[in-house]
């Protein structure tokens, strides 16, 4: 079976705000399809269209050849979801949500053991405790049992290592592998610009557009600009400001303690002979630093901001 | 019904697990029927009536031995205008009777005006029904006393409620208000609570169908329902010995019809609302109150103005509470009660359909 999911056209507004913009993205079967974005920036709404919950206002999208729209009822039967906040029922134990969502798909935990097994011997020590008591990284992990037990064909995964510790997210995309590896299409959204690299394919989206749709090396590999990382031991936000003065910049951003500014190959040196000059020794340079997904985020954010500007 | 019966299983769960209102929805109808049985009464008992007795006669002694024995009275003599004015005002006496000298004698000439009857109105229901029970006893005595028989005689028979007991009255609309309680508000609470929490969301993407979710989450409650209707007549039953003259068949099967009633306007705010906060708002002002006000438990629909008695025809409980009395205190044949029956029939089947109509299997 083609368990791919495809979109062309699809836009979306709400009563105060165009939520989608023509979207258009195809995922193929079996991959691990991410949507990198910060909050707001459309990602539930499109999840919410594709998994049939949401009208789409128009374009078209198809969940394993089914069409949204019309076909709704059947890509219910077929798909998993996972909402982006907790969804199951926290009075409710870790056994008897996973009895309730196995009978409601007519399957058992047994069905399809193999693709749970990783996730479920993680659960099974709790199985007797309700849901609401678990941690986080639990919850979550119950919940992608949930939305596995009747082996989908396509799995829709809103922010579901949102609010999560790191080794629990670590946990949780290994994981996902596994699944995925089982055949089962898994689309995921994340606002961690890091997650990007346990994806086959990422789409960047921003203001309910698409800004990117590649492998995350090909996305990093294709970063147009150069790059220059500072650090500083005086007040950063102070030498951002002195920075973004200088004409040679395209673009100043903090990084955590770092901070990360992009230009053309020709005027590198200039720029980077102009910063030495000012900074009197309290500024250390990386040259030869490798951009990664939030560089290639900010940048092409800052090139679709440029566009709708002009 | 696979489908079904495991959504029925996780619904009793989720009732069992909240213990806090499992303990309300039980413990609720013994509470209300107790409370109106025993204490939100209107009828009197050994009430603390003055008598200032200036006549001093066999005949006055007769009448005040006439009110110790009705049992409803407690005799307290008094002999000083100051004294009747000191017991009313320290509330000591309800009422006073004075009965004034040569009574007797005045009686016999057809002079009027021997009896004085002050009553502490500050509370009017009560005076007003003590102004009652004083003059029927009085009158029976004057009555036995004429000599002259050509008075007409009036002799009044209580149909129904001989007794008179106030919670005949009240334990059908007792029945209204329980049962439009746990059914409409927990049914739209809880339809409201998968709304908020986003479970809603994750039973619509399953192959359960809307009738599933609906009819799994109104068969606890119907279950539960029952329970109350046989907490509230047994108790009603044994302890206020309110009986069910007509067919206890019909009984339950009208008692189920407004059942359904109140769960059509359960699943109705669930359709309109977003949260558990607003269903549950929503439940209480937009029907408990009407249906305590307006199903002639506390106030007689009849003392209402014209277009407040019209308002309380849209609520079911007004024509639950009509039908309840055809039959338990009654046992009126059933084309008497036909009618708030199709009412509550009509009232249910709307609700219904603009249910289904606005319960969204997609969102827009």
């Amino acid at each position: 079976m083609n368990n791919s999911v495809t979109a062309s056209g699809i836009s979306k507004s709400y009563i105060e705000q165009q939520a989608l913009h023509e979207i258009d993205f195809s995922a193929q079967p079996g991959e691990i399809f991410g949507f990198i974005g910060a909050d707001g920036a459309g990602k539930t709404t499109l999840f919410k269209i594709l998994t049939t919950l949401l009208k789409t206002d128009t374009g078209k999208a198809e969940v394993c050849g089914y069409d949204v729209d019309k076909d709704f009822r059947t890509i219910r039967k077929i798909i998993g979801y996972m909402p982006g906040t907790f969804s199951l029922y926290g009075d409710l134990s870790v056994e008897e949500n996973l009895k309730f969502f196995a009978r409601v798909f007519e399957s058992t935990l047994e069905d399809n053991f193999d693709l749970i097994r990783d996730i479920y011997v993680l659960l099974e020590p709790f199985k007797k405790r309700r849901a609401a008591d678990l941690s986080g990284g639990m919850k979550q992990k119950l919940a992608l049992c949930c939305a596995l037990i009747h082996k989908p064909e396509v799995l829709f995964l809103d922010e579901p290592t949102t609010g999560v510790d790191p080794v629990s997210r670590q946990e949780f995309w290994q994981n996902l592998k596994t699944v995925s590896g089982q055949g089962i299409t898994t689309l995921v959204s994340t606002p961690y610009m890091d997650e990007a690299k346990q994806c086959d394919r990422v789409a960047l989206i921003q203001s309910g557009k698409i800004l990117q749709i590649d492998t995350p090396e090909n996305i990093v590999n294709s970063f147009p600009k150069e790059l220059i990382v500072l650090k500083t031991t005086e007040n950063k936000n102070i030498l951002m400001n002195e920075l973004r003065k200088i004409a040679e910049a395209e673009s100043v951003f903090s990084f955590g303690e770092s901070i990360h500014i992009t230009c053309t190959l020709e005027k590198k040196q200039k720029l980077i002979s102009i910063i030495t000059s000012t900074s009197k020794g309290t500024i250390s340079f990386d040259t030869q630093a490798k951009p990664d997904i939030e560089d290639c985020f900010l940048y092409y954010m800052q090139r679709e901001h440029g566009k709708s500007d002009n | 019904m696979k489908h079904l019966r495991i959504f029925v299983w996780k619904e009793f769960l989720h009732i069992w697990r909240d213990k806090k209102t499992l303990m309300i929805i039980i413990l609720l109808p013994i509470i209300e029927v107790l409370l109106f049985g025993y204490v939100l009464t209107s009828e009197i008992n050994n009430v603390n009536l003055g008598v200032r007795d200036l006549d001093n006669s066999t005949w006055s002694h007769q009448l005040i031995l006439k009110f110790q024995s009705s049992n409803y009275f407690k005799i307290i003599s008094l002999y000083t205008a100051p004294e009747v004015e000191h017991a009313l005002q320290s509330n000591q006496v309800k009422a006073v009777l004075e009965i004034k000298p040569d009574a007797e004698k005045r009686l016999q000439s057809g002079e009027s005006g021997i009896i004085q009857l002050l009553l502490d109105a500050s509370d009017p229901n009560i005076a007003r029904t003590i102004e009652t029970y004083i003059n029927s006893i009085t009158y029976s005595y004057l009555q036995k006393g004429a000599t002259q028989s050509s008075q007409i005689d009036i002799i009044p028979v209580m149909y129904y409620n001989p007794e008179l007991k106030s919670v005949f009255k009240s334990v059908p609309g007792l029945m209204a208000v329980v049962l439009m309680l746990i059914c409409a508000m927990m049914t739209s609470v809880s339809l409201a609570r998968e709304k908020e929490t986003g479970s809603m969301d994750v039973l619509l993407i399953s192959p359960l169908k809307p009738w599933h979710i609906v009819i799994g989450k109104i068969i606890p409650y119907i279950v539960i329902s029952f329970v109350n209707i046989l907490m509230i007549t047994g108790l009603s039953y044994f302890v206020f010995d309110v009986p069910i003259r007509g067919s206890i068949i019909l009984f339950f099967l009208f008692s189920a019809l407004f059942v359904v009633c109140a769960l059509s306007f359960g699943l109705f705010i669930s359709t309109v609302v977003k949260t558990q906060q607003i269903a549950m708002m929503i439940s209480l002002a937009g029907l408990m109150l009407p249906t305590t006000l307006l199903s002639g438990l506390i106030y007689p629909i009849r003392n209402m103005p014209g277009w407040l008695q019209r308002l309380s025809g849209i609520f079911p409980a007004r024509w639950f509470v009509e039908i309840l009395c055809h039959i338990m205190l009654k046992d009126s044949p059933i084309h008497y009660y036909l009618k708030p029956a199709g009412i509550i029939l009509l009232i249910t089947l709307i609700l219904l359909i603009m249910s289904t109509k606005r319960f969204k299997l997609r969102y827009d």
